[in-house]
């Protein structure tokens, strides 16, 4: 956690079926797309070396159609002799899929088409079929947690002060594509409202971790839940529950609000794109805490001290820190940017 | 004169500790229930994250479960089978091979089954590298040095509870279990007097990050029935979620133990549970005789919330001896946990150098007695143990262990519960 201006790079997972991708190399926009491919249906497998008098790893020289072209029905995939000819046909529209290990092929419907879009400006460093790879410069800010799917957009601030609520109200269709920095909480209803109003996503102190089950089911993990689903994005920065933002995040939040960013939800990560002199950031991150019963994350005065070993209400005796006027134990305190 | 100084110091040998590394396996078992039970015992033994599941008579497309390689990305693949199911697993790998062959690194393929089926496995495995593994002790040596393959000098922690638990037999004579919790992993592991251990690694199951587990399998609610004050389930979720994104977080208020012991409960149920499907004999856990409560678990401030987590949790049965032994402090006896059960009020007799006792024991309750030393336990129950700083506790609630659903009923049964154990003590009124 914590702004910083530096080098990212962005993993990029893909479904199966991928069509078309960038190479390595080619430099993108955040929301430029990376990848597009086909969503598939149960794949028909076809006699293939077998029904030719081949061997299996002979297949490929007499293929007529390379493994991952999308085909009309009826189409020869494969064909050996001339005179006394065999040949294995497309039974169906669909994509050569796969060749077997003993050399049979797998065809598959074609039931939609999928797009993975760039989080980051910069240049593909890995591109294959399981992943593309963007790497280039932003600020970041580190999360929480991230649920949904990645998001890109505009910043913007809909919230007055970085303790105040995200009002449901506040969100309509007129700031739909943007990602809105929400404040202490965003609720499961300022979520399910974003997202029917086609808000980018949410970007927030704290998600209460109910409401997360209410919106994403399964997928409320402790963790985030990266998917490719259309589901609301949102970025928790501090915690579960509420937990109003330090005015070391909240105060760059505000002042890069109107520049485009990303959310990456696999590392629960905000990219904004703006010069590396658009922000001043603070010189000592803000040290957070968890509450004695867990209830919520809150920032606590800079000035902490070794307290030694003190007994806590629930009976446990371990070294704490003081800050200000209260006493925590010193593994419930840490930066704000320290890595969890 | 001659004086003796001892033995000459010997040089302590650092060591590092730990989990090592977290291996995500995918499990692929043929038709035979045989197979599915085989690679459960292995995955639990080797502590394993199973996070994939392919029967390999599966009907499911071939693409779904490509998909779902992908999606799960593993570090190894696991499979069980017979040469009769060779066709069916060689499609669930034609899978693996759509799904995973760009992953980096590539995951390994382990085939549990003798050599014939595994060489006639390897074509359609191409291009993973496979092993072929005679049976599941083979397997459990070679997944265990891949954990460790990022830190060849260090000690698995599941591998320090199975010799905690053979330490428990030496001293004691009899078969001992170590319950042992932590932030992300349960472990259960038996060691019998006869020889042979029984081991449960549960990844993905501890009182911190790795609570996901707890809430698909038992909900908030299921958390929630073990608190004895009354809160609701999405207060609790929020204190869960960021007690697990805490890690190392301490409890610092009553409630805040609460929930840690409440989720402790349940790791170790869900410890069980995992041994009961890999068709281990969980009856043979509850009845050993000695039991040792290591990690966090061990760690509660006060010995009666230790052991009343390692009894709500497990449920043992019979006369047990209870210790524990905290990550940063010495082994401590805890003392002696009593069940009994029926509808009818219970009479037991206890015989200790102090002399002859004999107590009528509701049905339902939970009872605790200052008695202290070498105990023999007859009437009821019969067995014989040692009662440490919290006597005998007797456990009449029945198993498994009736809690009302209303919140009503049930919290002043939680109240009685911990009152009598001594758990929570400035707390009750």
């Amino acid at each position: 956690m914590g702004w910083r201006y530096a080098t990212w790079s962005a993993d990029h997972p893909l479904p199966i079926g991928r069509v078309e991708r960038a190479p390595v190399g080619d430099r993108v926009n955040a929301g430029d797309v990376l990848a597009a491919g086909l969503m598939l249906a149960t794949p028909t497998r076809l006699s293939g070396a077998r029904r030719l008098g081949l061997e299996p790893d002979d297949l490929d020289r007499v293929l007529r159609v390379p493994v991952g072209a999308e085909i009309p029905a009826r189409t020869v995939i494969a064909r050996t002799g001339r005179r006394f000819a065999r040949a294995v046909t497309a039974p169906h529209d669909g994509r050569v899929l796969q060749i077997t290990a003993d050399g049979d092929l797998y065809l598959a419907p074609v039931v939609g088409r999928w797009v993975i879009r760039s989080t980051l400006d910069g240049s593909v460093t890995r591109s294959d079929d399981a992943v593309v790879t963007v790497e280039g410069s932003a600020w970041g800010l580190g999360g929480f947690a991230a649920y949904g799917p990645d998001a890109v957009g505009e910043l913007l601030l809909a919230v007055d002060s970085p303790s105040g609520e995200l009002s449901p109200g506040r969100l309509d269709v007129r700031i739909g594509g943007r990602i809105v920095i929400g404040g202490a909480r965003v609720s499961a209803e300022a979520l399910t409202r974003a997202h029917a109003c086609g808000i980018a996503g949410i970007v927030g102190g704290a998600v209460p971790a109910a409401g997360l089950r209410v919106v994403y089911d399964d997928g409320a993990l402790v963790g985030g839940f990266a998917t490719r689903e259309d589901r609301p994005t949102v970025l928790s920065l501090i915690g579960f529950g509420a937990a109003a933002l330090p005015r070391e995040l909240f105060g760059p939040l505000k002042a890069l609000a109107g520049s485009r960013a990303a959310i990456h939800t696999a590392t629960a990560r905000l990219f904004v794109f703006a010069p590396p002199d658009a922000i001043e950031t603070a010189t000592t991150a803000p040290s957070i805490a968890i509450a004695a019963d867990y209830g919520g994350v809150r920032v606590v005065p800079a000035d902490c001290a070794a307290a030694g070993e003190a007994e806590f209400a629930s009976g446990v005796r371990a070294q704490a820190v003081r800050c200000a006027d209260e006493v925590f134990p010193a593994a419930n305190v840490r930066r704000v940017d320290e890595p969890r | 004169m001659t004086v003796s100084t001892g033995e000459p110091e010997t040089p302590v040998e650092p060591s590092v500790v730990g989990l090592a590394r977290h291996l995500r396996v995918a499990l692929v078992y043929g038709r035979d229930a045989r197979h599915r039970v085989l690679l459960s015992r292995v995955a639990l033994a080797a502590s394993l994250d199973a996070v994939l599941a392919v029967a390999a008579d599966d009907r499911g497309s071939l693409v779904e479960v490509a998909q779902a390689f992908r999606d799960a990305s593993p570090d190894a693949v696991l499979i069980a089978c017979d040469g009769r199911e060779l066709r069916r697993v060689a499609v669930a790998l034609e899978a693996l091979r759509l799904g995973c062959a760009f992953q980096r690194p590539r995951p390994t393929v382990h085939v549990v089954a003798d050599a014939r089926v595994g060489e006639r496995l390897r074509p359609a495995a191409n291009p993973f590298v496979l092993d072929v593994h005679a049976d599941a002790t083979a397997a459990l040596v070679a997944l265990r040095a891949l954990r460790r393959s990022a830190q060849p000098d260090s000690v698995l922690r599941d591998e320090l509870v199975e010799d905690a638990a053979r330490a428990l037999v030496a001293s004691t004579g009899s078969s001992g279990l170590v319950v042992d919790v932590t932030e992300t992993t349960t472990s259960c592991v038996l060691a019998r007097a006869v020889g042979g251990i029984e081991s449960v690694h549960l990844t993905r199951a501890g009182i911190g990050a790795s609570v996901d587990r707890i809430l698909a399998e038992v909900g908030a609610d299921g958390v929630r029935r073990w608190l004895p004050w009354p809160i609701d389930a999405p207060a609790l979720l929020e204190r869960i979620y960021n007690r697990a994104r805490w890690p190392g977080a301490l409890p610092a208020s009553e409630l805040a133990l609460a929930i840690e012991m409440a989720v402790a409960r349940e790791t170790i149920a869900a410890a069980v549970r995992a041994a009961e499907r890999a068709s281990i004999d969980v009856s043979e856990l509850r009845a050993a005789p000695n039991m040792l409560v290591t990690g966090r678990a061990a760690g509660f401030p006060r010995p009666a919330e230790t052991l009343l987590v390692l009894v709500d949790g497990l449920q043992p049965t019979g006369v047990v001896t209870v210790w524990r032994e905290p990550d940063d402090g010495r082994a401590e006896r805890l003392g002696l946990v009593v069940t009994v059960w029926g509808r009818r009020a219970a009479k037991l007799r206890f015989i200790s150098a102090a002399g002859r006792e004999e107590h009528r024991i509701q049905s339902g309750s939970l009872v605790r007695l200052p008695l202290a030393g070498d105990i023999d336990v007859t009437g009821a129950a019969r067995g014989h143990g040692q009662a440490g700083p919290l006597g005998v506790l007797i456990d009449a609630r029945g198993r498994p262990l009736p809690l009302p659903h209303r919140d009503a009923e049930r919290l002043p049964v939680l109240v009685r519960w911990h009152q009598s154990a001594g758990a929570f003590p400035g707390k009750h009124p």
